[in-house]
């Protein structure tokens, strides 16, 4: 077997699990304005759901409505697929899979943006020039009501691993997280959490302990948790979560206070783009001060942009909860992520550590 | 002048040029040096990197295993955001993990042990420098060996090789002023006295001939002796005019007031017989001034150094015989006896005939006056010679040479002007021949001698 064809299996093995809504290949189209000049054409294909990004596009076209702008939504596997089989079909890649994007841009796949905006860009939310993070989003628990009635509030991993080590009966098939083996983000969220703590390896022993269910999307935990099947929810998209948990009294949304992974949707312009002008100008847009209110103010995602405050930007979350917050780092090591012998240890481990007390005594120590 | 043609530019550009080059050659030196410095420095990062991921292979199921430690690849990534290439290769070549195949050692696979390897590549289109380490796995059973291979694009390296450049050059740049500011200094300070002996040259009266008298180095001071023996000829060429023209005035001046006065003298007469006689001897006072106007002339003529005479070829033999045959009636006159002895063969020479028909008649003129009785002309053939020998007073010694100066006489209150021989020597020297003045046979009379040069040119 080539290297190639280890690689694409592999990516194909993590991304298949990696969508989140199990979104179709949907298109929205919006048509150049006819008294507004020659159409420009700009093609952008993400892995971002409509309802997200339908007011973000609405915004930019009303800026521009020269644009003759295509959206395709993608799940993130047919995205990369897509990109490596057609280099030059995309204007604009935006996408949740960062080790994925990291790997085109690191692969020289991606042309820099050197506009004014793009400078002022905050240097951990971007590499190179090319690849520019333009959300912000925590990785969440989701806690049902019924659980803060009898345990007591859950704050952090530590009162989580408390918990799960007090209370084995009780929440025996009560708790719901990612299973790596199934899920790119489960597996990503793994890796950079294994990396954040030693500890990790005991709370995932103590979610083996509680025989803690495994499913591969966070809308399969949300669907759970809001009928009550799971008290409580680790490893929760952030972005997805607050608008369910927020139609939902009985739901209340945690961003642990020791450490809160932080995921972030990248998005590059290809080196082969056709329309590298007008893609330029949605980037701009994209990581310019009216591109980061609209995802503020009317998407779930987080702002990045550093002169934006209030509710829905980085800032304000930044305020609450300070160093705690961490974001995935975008840099090679977001590589290690991709290696196949990387994944099969990794996995291995996980697998063993989720089995340790139920294999043993059943007990902790 | 010409522009480009100066001492200040000549010296700037000889040492200039060497300098500038010399300054290239620093620049040239200084680029490679911070690009191998940034190597050394960077390949660190290559070793510390694949040394760490060669701690993590082992041998698990039958096969090389590798947990990735994803520092290892932060490692190769600095502030300038190098992309990262990194792959496991088995003792086949295989590949067993990463992200890019990339190329391996191109050693020859003899060199045993952990062994690193650095190498610039063009990986799809990216510059990148590539490490690879050689290293095995050892067990108690086998020896697994395996490269690891990581690679890294320039970015960080050029960063710091265009860094440690800038600092260099900013030094070099530095150095080159200073050099250059203290090579115009110094040649301005070299070239100073030749300035000031300019100024001084510019400086003085246009007539004085003075010495030049100012401190220069060495090399000017020559000059400035060279310049002072010129101005010294000067000096005596313009004493000798001024003493010519003040004698000349002399001479001229004497018979013009004789002939005034004798004028004037025979006017208050009323004897025609008185006039007859004034008239006679203002007669004869004119043509002597006369003549000796005329041997003012051409002395003039023949000292002017521009003068340029053209020569023809002359038979002295032809010209003796007609120079007697003009005096010979005068002297006849006297009862002087003039004879010529020409030689056998006719003797050529190159020279201009009137000058030396002046000459001739000058000498015979002169023996004439001062009393000889005989007087020979004589030509030889081998080297061409005129002579003139009498029998008169001769000269002395003594005063042979001072005769040759203009008005002076062999004799005071004799009848001639006192240039006679002056305008013979001046003739000589213009045909490049040797005057000679000898006592005549039995150290008696006076004997010249012209001496013409072997090959007439």
């Amino acid at each position: 077997m080539t290297a190639n064809a280890l690689l694409r299996l592999s990516a194909w093995l993590i991304l298949t699990a990696w969508s989140l809504a199990a979104s179709a290949d949907e298109t929205l189209h919006f048509a150049a304005e006819p008294d507004a000049g020659s159409p420009r054409p700009l093609v952008i294909h993400a892995a971002l759901d409509l309802p997200q990004a339908r007011p973000l596009l609405e915004a930019f076209h009303r800026r521009h409505p020269r644009v003759d702008l295509t959206y395709r939504n993608l799940s993130t596997l047919a995205l990369h697929e897509r990109f490596l089989e057609t280099p030059d079909a995309a204007d604009v890649v935006l996408s949740s899979a960062m080790p994925w994007q990291y790997r085109l841009a690191n692969d020289g796949h991606a042309q820099p943006l050197t506009s004014e905006a793009a400078r002022a860009w905050p240097a951990w939310a971007r590499w190179r020039h090319e690849l520019f993070a333009f959300t912000f989003e925590p990785i969440v628990m989701v806690v049902h009501r019924d659980f803060t009635e009898r345990f007591g509030e859950l704050t952090s991993h530590g009162d989580l691993l408390e918990h799960l080590i007090a209370q084995p009966r009780a929440l025996a098939g009560r708790v719901v997280t990612y299973d790596p083996v199934r899920s790119g983000a489960g597996y990503t969220y793994a890796i950079e959490e294994s990396r954040l703590s030693p500890r990790y390896w005991d709370l995932i022993a103590a979610l083996g302990g509680v025989e803690a269910q495994l499913v591969g999307t966070t809308g399969e935990m949300l669907e759970g948790l809001k009928t009550g099947r799971y008290l409580v929810g680790y490893n929760l998209l952030g972005s997805y979560a607050r608008d369910e948990v927020a139609g939902h009294p009985d739901l209340t949304l945690v961003v642990p206070e020791d450490y809160a992974l932080v995921t972030q949707r990248l998005a590059f312009i290809p080196r082969q783009a056709p329309h590298p002008e007008t893609a330029r100008l949605f980037l701009d847009y994209l990581i310019g001060e009216a591109g980061q209110r609209v995802i503020a103010e009317q998407t779930s995602l987080g702002a990045v942009h550093p002169a934006l405050e209030g509710p829905g930007t980085a800032r304000a979350l930044r305020a609450r909860l300070g160093d705690a917050l961490r974001p995935i780092r975008l840099g090679p090591g977001l590589l290690a992520t991709l290696d196949d012998l990387k994944r099969e240890a990794l996995l291995a481990r996980w697998t063993r550590e989720y089995r340790r007390w139920s294999l043993e005594s059943g007990a902790p120590p | 002048m010409k522009r480009g043609d100066s001492l200040y530019r000549r010296l700037l550009a000889w040492l200039l040029v060497p300098l500038l080059a010399l300054g290239g050659l620093m620049v040239v030196q200084a680029w490679l040096e911070a690009r191998r410095t940034a190597d050394r420095a960077f390949d660190r990062l290559l070793e510390a990197a694949s040394l760490a991921i060669a701690e993590q292979v082992q041998w698990q199921d039958e096969r090389l295993w590798l947990d990735l430690p994803p520092a290892a690849l932060e490692m190769l990534a600095t502030d300038a955001e190098e992309r990262v290439f990194y792959s496991l290769v088995d003792r086949e070549g295989r590949f067993i993990t990463g992200n890019a195949e990339l190329p391996g050692d191109t050693r020859r696979d003899d060199t045993g042990g952990d062994t690193l390897f650095y190498r610039n590549i063009d990986w799809q289109g990216l510059s990148l420098r590539l490490g690879v380490r050689r290293s095995r796995l050892e067990d108690w059973r086998q020896s697994e060996p395996f490269e690891i291979r990581v690679a890294h694009s320039r970015e960080g390296r050029d960063a710091l090789a265009g860094e440690l450049l800038r600092a260099n050059l900013a030094y070099i740049l530095a150095m080159a002023a200073l050099a250059v500011g203290v090579l115009l200094a110094a040649i301005r300070a070299a070239l100073a006295p030749l300035t000031r002996l300019r100024r001084a040259i510019r400086a003085r009266d246009p007539r004085t001939l003075a010495p030049l008298d100012l401190p220069l180095p060495r090399e000017l001071a020559e000059l400035r002796e060279t310049l002072n023996e010129l101005l010294a000829r000067m000096r005596r060429v313009r004493a000798n005019q001024e003493r010519f023209i003040g004698d000349a005035s002399h001479q001229l001046r004497t018979p013009l007031a004789g002939l005034s006065a004798r004028a004037e003298l025979a006017l208050r007469q009323e004897d025609p017989a008185r006039w007859h006689d004034a008239l006679v001897a203002m007669q004869a006072t004119s043509a002597r001034t006369a003549r000796l106007a005329m041997q003012l002339l051409s002395l003039t003529r023949l000292d002017n150094p521009e003068y340029q005479p053209e020569f023809s070829a002359l038979d002295l033999n032809a010209l003796a015989r007609q120079m007697v045959r003009e005096h010979w009636a005068s002297c006849h006159r006297q009862g002087i006896d003039l004879g010529v002895e020409c030689a056998a063969t006719p003797v050529r020479v190159a020279g201009v005939e009137w000058q030396l028909e002046e000459a001739l008649g000058n000498l015979i003129d002169n023996a004439r006056r001062y009393g000889a009785r005989c007087i020979t002309v004589r030509t030889r053939a081998t080297p061409p010679t005129l002579e003139v020998e009498d029998d008169g007073p001769g000269i002395p010694e003594s005063r042979r040479m001072l005769v040759l100066r203009p008005f002076h006489r062999g004799q005071d209150g004799g009848e001639g002007s006192g240039l006679g021989l002056a305008i013979v020597d001046s003739i000589a020297r213009t045909h490049g021949a040797r005057l000679r003045l000898a006592a005549g046979r039995q150290a008696h009379g006076l004997h010249v001698t012209l001496t013409f040069p072997e090959e007439p040119s």
